[in-house]
């Protein structure tokens, strides 16, 4: 534990929060582009260059709201629940590697801010402690559209937490490691998205329910709850939330990368050139289906994640289990 | 890993401390929903004694123990919660001394 | 020496979030603060070279049962019960009786179990100790009838609680 590592990992750390605070405009941005262009309007213009600056002056818009909070609202916890979601969102980036190794100083520096060997759970627990900072949030408001909004949201994660891990439990069997690093590393000569499709395809629809993206946003959905759980959060508080919501986005994203897509390997780029691509495409597919889907009833949410996915993964666990056991003894 | 670390004792008692305080709430508290909690603490007191026992002797076995203990308290407190929800949808309240028709 | 620090902290963090859980009024906050004590035990556990079990840790208890106990408190949405303990002579008798259980583990912990047990230096540990890799290769082998038994606790548990928490359609 000498003084190299701690200032090693504190410049990873910053690098990483920079990343993620820097990144969040660009994907809201990058949001209300693609969904205008896709409905055949333009989107921001007018502030900055195509519109960059405007999330910029959302942000400082935001910033300069009256900070509301309800008179009968539990004020520690209504304080409290926007921390808890952004905080969660932003540890489970420790631990995926955003490139191979650089040579800095004469020291090998790995480009993940931590390697555990139990990444995977790691992740899937951080996911499970976000559920907290809806919950809460719908809770503290003291009102009843965000309590409604909350519970269902919070519903809704949990339900889809268990699909989610069982889908990544099916490639965890075909690499035996836990660890995101060594995951990335073993996809060397064919990604793990040929095998495991069908794990793909579930994880990714668990992450965007998780995240409660379009076409699973019911609990915040404007015509529906008014604004769900954050409804009574303004200012800061909102923004944070915000925040939360698309670094959720890029936490699933860059898990599906590591996991499916060989983390960053490709020819000629360097290593985090191909995985910020690779997260550009993920968040683009994320939009997309903003822009295409209608929202699922929340009724039809619960039964596609309990009655289809959830046996859908069981099943791609034990045809996986099965070949992996066969390939050993043959 | 480290050879030296924390002694063993130190981490009994802290495992001590926390189930003391755990039987406390469960002697001394009245709502139904708080003595469970205090059983969930008493339950994590002893999984911390396991653990270190663990790390102290080398052997996993504790370890597995605490995989079981969280298994059955999972279990636990969803079948408890539900006869907390029953019962208090029978009678609108939460606390353990108003649940008394048994006896004598 | 990080490991003294990083214990004290941890420790002193779960031993104050648990006076907070049986002091508090109001049931959320006593679930938060047991949120507390989970995710301190969990750094402990770390510590403790049991990574498996600090994650699962997170992952089942603070990230699972805890949010069940949270829906539970807002479902019943009970408030701070008047008087916040037991009233009379029975509170008095509370403390007292737990005070001589901490003093009882404490007596043995520091006697080392009395005669039978001997103080013994730390073994050393096994290469991957606390890895998922070691936890599964022993909970399949020598602890695999308890695993299956564990399963079908869990069966008989999720039956139980849906019958127990449905609503009767009279």
């Amino acid at each position: 534990m000498d003084a190299a590592f701690l200032i090693e990992s504190a410049v990873k750390v910053l690098i990483v929060l920079g990343f993620v605070l820097l990144g969040v405009p660009l994907i809201v941005w990058m949001e209300r582009k693609v969904i205008g262009h896709m409905q055949d309007r333009i989107g921001p213009q007018r502030v900055g260059p195509f519109g960059l600056l405007q999330t910029i002056a959302d942000g400082i818009k935001l910033f300069f709201k009256e900070d509301i909070i309800p008179a009968q609202a539990d004020r520690v916890v209504f304080i409290l629940a926007p921390a808890l979601s952004v905080i969660t969102a932003f540890v489970a980036l420790t631990v995926v590697p955003f490139g191979d190794t650089i040579t800095v100083a004469g020291r090998t520096v790995y480009l993940h801010i931590t390697d555990v060997n139990v990444a995977i759970l790691w992740v899937l627990g951080t996911t499970s402690m976000g559920v907290y900072g809806i919950v809460l949030g719908g809770w503290a408001s003291n009102s009843k559209y965000p309590l409604l909004g909350g519970l269902r949201s919070s519903a809704q994660m949990i339900s889809y937490e268990l699909a989610q891990g069982i889908s990544l439990v099916s490639v965890i069997l075909m690499t035996g490691t836990l660890s995101l690093a060594s995951i990335v590393r073993q996809q060397e000569h064919m990604w793990f998205i040929v095998p495991q499709f069908f794990a793909f395809v579930i994880y990714i629809l668990c992450g965007i329910a998780e995240t409660n993206r379009a076409p699973f946003d019911l609990p915040e959905a404007e015509t529906e709850l008014v604004a769900g759980f954050h409804t009574e959060f303004s200012s800061m508080k909102f923004a944070l939330y915000f925040l939360a919501e698309y670094a959720n986005m890029m936490v699933v994203s860059a898990i599906a990368i590591s996991v499916f897509f060989g983390g960053w390997r490709g020819p000629f780029l360097p290593p985090v050139v191909w995985f910020l691509i690779k997260l550009s495409l993920f968040l683009f597919f994320y939009v997309w289906l903003r822009a295409t889907f209608p929202r699922l009833r929340y009724d039809q949410l619960m039964a596609f994640g309990w009655k289809v996915l959830l046996p859908a993964s069981l099943l791609n666990l034990t045809v996986t289990a099965v070949v992996v056991a066969l390939q050993n003894n043959p | 890993m480290q050879t030296s670390g924390m002694p063993l004792e130190a981490y009994q008692l802290v495992a001590a401390l926390l189930f003391t305080i755990g039987l406390i709430g469960v002697l001394v508290r009245r709502s139904a929903l708080i003595i469970f909690m205090s059983i969930e603490l008493m339950l994590n007191a002893v999984n911390l004694s396991f653990v270190a026992f663990s790390k102290h002797h080398g052997q996993m076995d504790g370890q597995i123990f605490v995989f079981f203990v969280m298994s059955v308290a999972a279990a636990e407190v969803a079948v408890g919660l539900a006869i907390l929800v029953a019962i208090f949808r029978n009678r609108e309240t939460a606390n353990v001394d108003d649940v008394h028709l048994l006896k004598g | 020496m990080t490991e003294a620090i990083l214990f004290s902290l941890f420790s002193f963090s779960a031993v104050v979030f648990a006076f907070n859980v049986i002091f508090r009024k109001n049931p959320v906050h006593c679930a938060l603060h047991l949120v507390g004590v989970l995710l301190s035990l969990s750094g402990m556990f770390v510590l403790l070279n049991a990574q498996f079990i600090a994650a699962i840790q997170i992952l089942i208890y603070a990230g699972a049962i805890m949010v069940l106990f949270l829906f539970v408190v807002m479902l019943l949405n009970v408030r701070g019960e008047v008087p916040l303990l037991t009233p009379g002579a029975a509170k008095g008798f509370g403390f007292f009786f737990a005070l001589i259980a901490f003093v009882e583990v404490l007596w043995v912990v520091v006697t080392h179990g009395g005669a039978e047990g001997t103080p013994q230096p730390p073994a050393p540990l096994p290469p991957g100790f606390g890895s998922p890799a070691e936890i599964g290769r022993i909970l399949y082998t020598t602890w695999l009838f308890p695993f299956e038994v564990t399963s079908i606790l869990l069966l008989i548990a999720v039956i139980g609680a849906v019958v127990l928490a449905k609503r009767k359609f009279a």
